[in-house]
């Protein structure tokens, strides 16, 4: 045990805005009045955590749901500190009060962000728990511990239930410092306890945004010009309007919204408008013209991201290797399209959102449906006492996959837009091709290689020019080669982007990697070996070596099997993959087995790693083997899963993860198992064909 | 707007609905059944998976007109307390992530179990490959089809 300073400002900061009407709001009574504020049989010592009388342990997640774990990771990590049995807790939804930050789920970064905190705040909980039973049995604090839900008196073996003790606790002052357990001293954080949000999940009973439902609920689709950002010139609605159960057809911003008496009929409505649109200027946008566009970008605008050695003059000097890697447009394609439910009445905006972010669903409700700018982030930042008479307020539901198209808030705006034409609330369903050309899409990006080795065929110097689609991301490189360069160049087309699970992590790892192979090969050296050799990272180096080994990397495969493997750093996490594959006489690739070896720090529930590690080959894979978004006329050309097609089950390869103890601190787990899989998998075609992949989808081999 | 009757988990409905309505929107919008998930609109996900006489079926491509009379089963009327095999296997297997698409992945795998009580891989995948998860949970949905038949064996 070691002693850590609770920093008693962020405790008066985590209770004082009085979060919850009903529950005993400790802090106020605590450092502005000396009268204690009682109510309702609930010890709420702070934003995080609620205990009632009756022993119920509320656990309060700010981090958005999408099937990567945080409503039961972070309320384990609180578990633990407070010494509470898995079954008594329960987790909801927190409010969202400026009192939590900024709320918003990405960048894997849950985990790294509520660790401190909800180990301090089940850690102070704990103490006045066992304060107020040292109190009741009148015997010092330092006899008595906590348990399973209870604490004991040890020297006597007398019990009080968290229950019977909450309101008790809740009288007493938080303390400054709390005692932190160490690791080997967890319960919880460690083991693969069952998930909270799996029960509801099996049964129908799990509400997501598009299952909400509100007294006079009326139903809407909207339709967007197909070219992207165009605009309705001219509407035909004669043949919807006249479809029974329609109730009302308008534009708002960039949409033509459709409101009926059911999603249906909402829907078939939409398809009978026939509408002129101003495409605009960007209506003859084509793949060939972006690809062209980034490669010029890359020989001509990039810019140095990083820099050592001379690499003009290493490559002088040596044998040099040039490749050029494209990589496709990738959509989400989460299974939940996009929705939200809005009701504007009596000057207050209610939203029901699947959104990975609240607090700008706030901001864009506020817009939309006050025409008013109150930006959360300003009461956040600002502390602007405006939180009781503020007149938005946003539901976070449970989201049906999010892989960070649900951090852009298009459909909230919309469905507040509507809501404001109609005094009705309103339920904005998306249809799955609107959700297919109107997604934010992963960046298409361009790679320009080049590479030299040295007499010994060892690399000398490496450059990479890559050029992206609005972003061009990069970092330095992981290997110790004398002379890199690096250079980045962002174009601008009339094609939305955004995040995409793992952002530029999948385009960079791919190109890294991949050239990593080609080099190694080119020297005549083993990829293995050569990475081994040369990663300057031991917790990487370590992660590559454990896959390599679990994979039986370098013994004899069965025959027509082949193997690639690929390691990156990203969200705070090591990742090594391995990838075996098949390949058939008509040149169809088949992953049968991929090992996943990861360091992550700290691991909270062993199986959620487990799972995410799976997730993250299944995202990867179709990106990285079979779809794209293309572009034509201006427009996306795929609407749907057949042409957009995602992993299927008979597609899934064995995912087989091996997860490195460590006692340093627990990172991201939600993404950095989708960079190395696109360049693993590479890797085993280059090892099979002896020609390498350089464009993303794969698609079918030329035979 | 014509009159509709309908079984569903074992009770009468009445809808009034357009007649080309799926069974899919009937179940959501009207019924409040929304379990059964909306995905892509034409049979290509089977997020809308529900069961009619039986059948594994995609209710986003049933109009309602042609369900009447016919014994409906979603995932709210698969079992009480969720006790079918398929539930507790998905459960003891921790299958979901997001569950969007689980609703339609159960329903699919118990229609596979009524027909086929032991399953091979091969008729998982040819029952199953069509139902779409894009959380990628397949490798514990196969094996959580597996240990559901082994459960339901058990209690014969």
């Amino acid at each position: 045990m070691f002693e850590t300073p609770i920093d008693r400002r962020r405790f008066f900061k985590l209770t004082a805005a009085g979060v919850f009407g009903t529950g005993l709001v400790l802090a106020m009574t605590w450092d502005t009045a000396p009268s204690k504020q009682k109510s309702a049989g609930k010890f709420q010592p702070n934003a995080w955590l609620k205990i009632g009388d009756d022993g119920d342990i509320v656990v309060y997640t700010i981090e958005s749901e999408m099937g990567q774990g945080p409503y039961t990771l972070m309320p384990m990590i609180l578990a633990e500190e407070l010494e509470a049995a898995w079954e008594d807790v329960r987790v909801e939804h927190a409010p969202l009060k400026p009192v939590y930050g900024d709320q918003t789920t990405g960048g894997s970064s849950s985990i790294r962000r509520g660790w401190a905190t909800l180990r301090d705040a089940g850690a102070a909980a704990r103490e006045m728990l066992i304060a107020a039973a040292a109190q009741r049995w009148n015997v010092p604090s330092s006899e008595c511990y906590a348990s399973n839900s209870r604490v004991i008196h040890k020297p006597s073996g007398k019990q009080l239930s968290f229950g019977e003790l909450a309101l008790a606790a809740a009288a007493l002052p938080v303390p400054n410092t709390v005692w932190l357990k160490e690791p080997d001293e967890y319960r919880i954080v460690g083991t693969a306890v069952p998930r909270l949000d799996i029960p509801q999940k099996l049964d129908g009973r799990a509400q997501y945004g598009i299952d909400v439902d509100l007294p006079g609920l009326v139903y809407a689709t909207t339709v967007h010009c197909p070219v992207f950002g165009g605009k309705a010139k001219r509407i035909d609605d004669g043949r919807a309007k006249a479809i029974p159960g329609v109730q009302k057809i308008f534009t708002i911003d960039n949409a033509v919204a459709v409101v009926a008496n059911d999603t249906w009929t909402a829907l078939k409505a939409a398809d009978a408008l026939s509408i002129e649109w101003d495409e605009g200027a960007h209506k003859n946008l084509n793949t060939e013209q972006i690809r062209k566009r980034l490669e010029d970008a890359a020989h001509n605008d990039a810019t140095v991201a990083f820099q050592r050695g001379d690499v003009t003059r290493a490559m002088q000097s040596a044998k040099t290797l040039q490749a050029e890697y494209h990589l496709a447009f990738q959509a989400h394609a989460a299974m939940e399209p996009m929705n939200c439910t809005a009701r504007i009445a009596d000057g207050r905006v209610e939203v029901w959102a699947p959104t990975q972010s609240p607090s700008a669903a706030h901001d864009v409700a506020t817009k939309h449906g006050l025409s008013t700018l109150r930006h959360y982030k300003d009461k956040v930042y600002r502390k602007l006492e405006i939180e009781a008479d503020d007149p938005v307020d946003i539901h976070t539901t449970l989201l049906g996959g999010g892989f960070g198209r649900r951090l852009h808030q298009d459909y909230v705006a919309e469905a507040v837009q509507i809501a404001k034409q109609i005094d009705k609330p309103v339920k904005l369903t998306w249809s799955r091709q609107q959700d297919i050309q109107h997604d934010f899409y992963h960046p298409a990006t361009y790679h320009a290689m080049e590479g030299s080795v040295d007499a010994k065929g060892k690399p000398l110097a490496w450059h990479h020019r890559l050029a992206g689609v609005r972003k061009a991301e990069a970092e330095d490189l992981p290997y110790a080669i004398p002379h890199v360069k690096i250079e980045t160049a962002p174009i601008t087309v009339n094609v939305p982007t955004g995040p995409w699970r793992s952002v530029m992590h999948h385009y960079y790892a791919f190109a890294k990697e991949t050239f990593f192979d080609e080099l190694a090969r080119f020297g005549k050296q083993d990829p293995l070996q050569l990475r081994l050799e040369l990663l300057r990272n031991a917790r990487l180096r370590h992660v590559l070596e454990l896959a390599a080994d679990k994979a039986g990397w370098g013994k004899t495969l069965a025959e027509g099997h082949f193997m690639g493997v690929a390691a990156h750093y990203s969200f705070g996490t090591y990742v090594a993959e391995v990838v075996e594959i098949t390949l058939d006489d008509k040149g169809r690739i088949r992953v049968p087995r991929v090992v996943v070896a990861i360091d992550c720090g700290i691991v909270i529930n062993p199986n959620i790693v487990a799972a995410q590690m799976e997730s993250s080959v299944a995202f990867a894979l179709p990106a990285a083997l079979k779809s794209a978004i293309t572009i034509d006329k201006g427009r996306a050309q795929q609407s749907n899963y057949l042409d957009f097609p995602i992993l299927r089950l008979d597609e899934m390869p064995k995912v087989e993860t091996h997860i490195v103890r460590s006692t340093e601190s627990p990172q991201g787990i939600g993404e950095p198992g989708v960079p190395p899989l696109a360049p693993a998998l590479a890797n085993a075609v280059f090892a099979a064909t002896n020609k390498p992949v350089r464009s993303l989808p794969i698609g079918t081999l030329a035979s | 707007m014509p009159r509709f009757a309908l079984q569903i988990n074992g009770q009468e409905h009445t809808v009034e609905v357009a007649d080309d309505t799926p069974l899919l929107w009937v179940l959501r919008d009207h019924l409040k059944l929304t379990g059964t998930k909306f995905g892509c609109g034409i049979g290509a996900c089977g997020a809308c998976t529900v069961h009619v006489d039986g059948q594994s079926v995609r209710s986003c491509m049933m109009p309602v007109s042609t369900v009447q009379g016919r014994k409906i089963t979603t995932i709210e009327g698969l079992s009480p307390d969720r006790a079918h095999p398929v539930q507790r296997a998905w459960l003891a297997l921790q299958v979901p992530q997001c569950g969007y698409c689980q609703s339609g992945q159960i329903m699919a795998a118990a229609a596979l179990l009524a027909e086929k009580p032991k399953p091979s891989d091969a008729d998982i995948d040819a029952a199953m490959a069509d139902v779409l998860c894009r959380c990628g949970t397949y490798q514990r949905i196969r094996a959580a089809v597996h240990q559901a038949a082994q459960l339901a064996d058990e209690e014969r």
